[in-house]
């Protein structure tokens, strides 16, 4: 594990130093090719003086409103239409189709409905991962293995029973895949929907640094926007998705 | 000279033979066959209330402590009589309990993409309180399918399944079901999966738990696995754990479908003898369906084979062995041998056989 870090901070440590190496040849001019110091510093700064936390926390609220309504819309269709085969014919074909749809598509629709406002971003949100949570959900359902079903049945479950304690329960461990996936797919749909609209949040502040031709903001939202999304994706929802495997013995 | 033996083995003068008027008379002598109750079971069923039955034979009808037990626990007192080298058995049939299991002219079609295929024709089955009942049989003969209606998880396409005087509609917990394998869930640890069915009957925390413990003991799982995941156990724990996991519901009958059949040979013959030990104690009424010829014989107090294409009764034997009996047991082994010779066509062909459900009676 510690040689696995060490080599890990060694390329890291090399790219930087690459990074400042080029830039101290000034073959482009700062404004095109930021260096690593100056990233830093307006890092520090953005930090400091609140503009990035602001962004972060902007970002947040709007995900979090997103993606839970996502969650709580996409696990009740997910487990209906991974049941029952009529919901599974008709809206299961929706969900697919959808799917295929990336969810900055949905934006010009967005704009016309809501204006270019919060409602329009929490609707590219939902869009982007409500598919990925119900297909998520409708797959562990439809995977469950029926020995399960027969079993419980058997010892006396009622429909509903057989949901909260046999159904959902199996087919968790691909209840949390789809969350995973829904939820990255809910960050890259914020992030471009953020950019065309004035709002300050992490994309907009990506777009105020091209405007003032900043590329060493550009690249610190950047590099902001991929830790919240590691943090999240390999933090949060890998543990979660390991402790369930390992628990469900799948591992 | 004559005497009546008795269960305990005791013999007695009997003084007023004429009094047992038989109704029918059946001569089973010369019939190659070590337990001769078994020629006469039909016609031992189909005796009706107080009738007698008189069967003759050439030789001991089975190891004398054993032999009227199928009759007793149908309630038919018996009778042996040694006249001169040639036994004499009485039975008569005094009561009529209710049975356990009633399967009425039950038939099942599955629709498939080939046509209709008849899994179960016309299939009557009783089973009474406290039988211990092996269904044998090839693969794809129904045995399953039979288990599976009987359950009430599949609707028969014809006939009537009836539980404990109930009309079975559906599946219920008087009606547990031990699969072969895989049916317990993997979320849950050893003790939760065996405290299920009693959740869903909203039995409280500590009711559960202690029943929970008392069933896990009576399989005899070691307690240090009762917080383990499933996953972590072997093959034979698992099915303790199964095993505790229906008992604790304490089914009016107890279903299993080939329990033991994913299992290495030593861990099956211990919870084969294990299974014995439960029944013994606790005489709960077992429908159990295997492959097996010889585990349904070292189980079962009667075994029912069934025949393919489509699934039927094929032959029904009475098992009179005392318990606990052991795989190496002579007699088990001279049972199998004797049942596995006389199905063995059902077995090697493709049966288009006529049905064959007679006896040799000379």
């Amino acid at each position: 594990m510690s040689k696995r870090l060490t080599k890990l901070i060694l390329f890291y440590l090399i790219l930087v130093g690459l990074w400042q190496g080029l830039a101290f040849l000034k073959l482009w001019p700062e404004y095109i090719f930021p260096t690593p110091l100056g990233v830093l510093k307006t890092l520090l700064t953005g930090f400091e003086d609140k503009t990035f936390i602001i962004g972060i926390l902007i970002s947040m609220k709007r995900i979090l409103i997103g993606y839970g309504l996502s969650i709580v819309v996409g696990l009740c269709v997910g487990l209906l239409i991974g049941r029952i085969k009529t919901l599974d014919e008709t809206v299961g074909s929706l969900v697919l189709g959808f799917q295929a749809l990336p969810s900055i598509c949905w934006l010009p629709l967005a704009l016309v409905w809501f204006g270019l406002s919060e409602s329009a971003m929490l609707a590219i949100v939902i869009l982007g991962s409500l598919f990925s949570i119900i297909i998520g959900a409708d797959t562990g359902v439809k995977n469950v293995p029926p020995i399960y079903i027969r079993a419980a049945r058997t010892m006396g479950a009622k429909e509903i029973q057989l949901y909260t304690k046999v159904i959902i329960p199996a087919a968790l461990p691909s209840i949390i895949s789809g969350f995973k996936q829904g939820w990255s797919f809910a960050w890259r749909s914020l992030m471009a929907a953020e950019l065309l609209y004035v709002g300050l949040g992490l994309g907009h502040l990506l777009m105020m640094g091209r405007e003032l031709n900043d590329m060493n903001q550009v690249i610190a939202v950047m590099i902001v926007i991929i830790i919240i999304g590691i943090v999240v994706d390999r933090l949060i929802f890998a543990k979660i998705e390991n402790k369930v495997r390992e628990r469900w013995g799948l591992t | 000279m004559s005497k009546v033996v008795h269960k305990s083995g005791q013999t007695e003068e009997l003084k007023n033979l004429d009094k047992l008027k038989p109704n029918k008379i059946i001569d089973v002598r010369g019939a190659v066959c070590p337990h001769p109750l078994n020629l006469i079971r039909d016609s031992i069923i189909s005796l009706k209330d107080n009738e007698i039955l008189q069967a003759v034979c050439d030789h001991e009808p089975t190891a004398k402590e054993n032999a009227p037990r199928f009759c007793t626990r149908r309630g038919y007192p018996l009778q042996v009589i040694e006249q001169n080298g040639v036994w004499q058995i009485f039975i008569q049939k005094i009561e009529k309990t209710e049975p356990r299991l009633r399967v009425l002219n039950v038939s099942k079609v599955f629709k498939t993409n080939h046509g209709r295929v008849t899994a179960i024709d016309n299939v009557d089955l009783t089973i009474q309180e406290g039988e211990f009942v092996c269904i044998v049989g090839p693969s794809g003969c129904g045995k399953s399918t039979l288990l599976n209606l009987i359950a009430g998880l599949d609707k028969p396409t014809q006939g009537e399944i009836w539980s404990n005087g109930n009309r079975v509609t559906g599946p219920g917990s008087e009606r547990v079901v031990v699969f072969q394998e895989g049916a317990l869930f993997p979320w849950l640890t050893v003790m939760q999966n065996v405290e299920f069915g009693l959740k869903l009957r909203q039995v409280p925390l500590e009711i559960r738990r202690t029943l929970a413990l008392d069933y896990l003991k009576l399989v005899g799982l070691d307690e240090k696995f009762h917080n383990s995941f499933i996953h972590q156990l072997s093959g034979g724990m698992k099915q303790r754990v199964a095993l505790a996991r229906a008992l604790v519901m304490e089914p009016a009958i107890l279903l299993m479908d080939e329990p033991f059949a994913a299992l290495d040979v030593y861990t099956r013959e211990t919870l084969q003898e294990e299974l014995q030990n439960i029944w013994t104690e606790s005489h709960k009424t077992i429908v159990f369906v295997t492959h097996n010829v010889q585990e349904a014989i070292l189980l079962g107090d009667r075994v029912i084979v069934f025949a393919r294409n489509p699934g039927r009764i094929k032959a029904e034997y009475e098992i009179d062995i005392t318990r606990p009996r052991k795989i190496d047991h002579p007699e088990v082994f001279l049972n199998t041998k004797w049942i596995t010779d006389d199905i063995k066509e059902e077995l090697e062909e493709p049966a288009y056989k006529a049905d064959t459900r007679e006896v040799v009676y000379k």
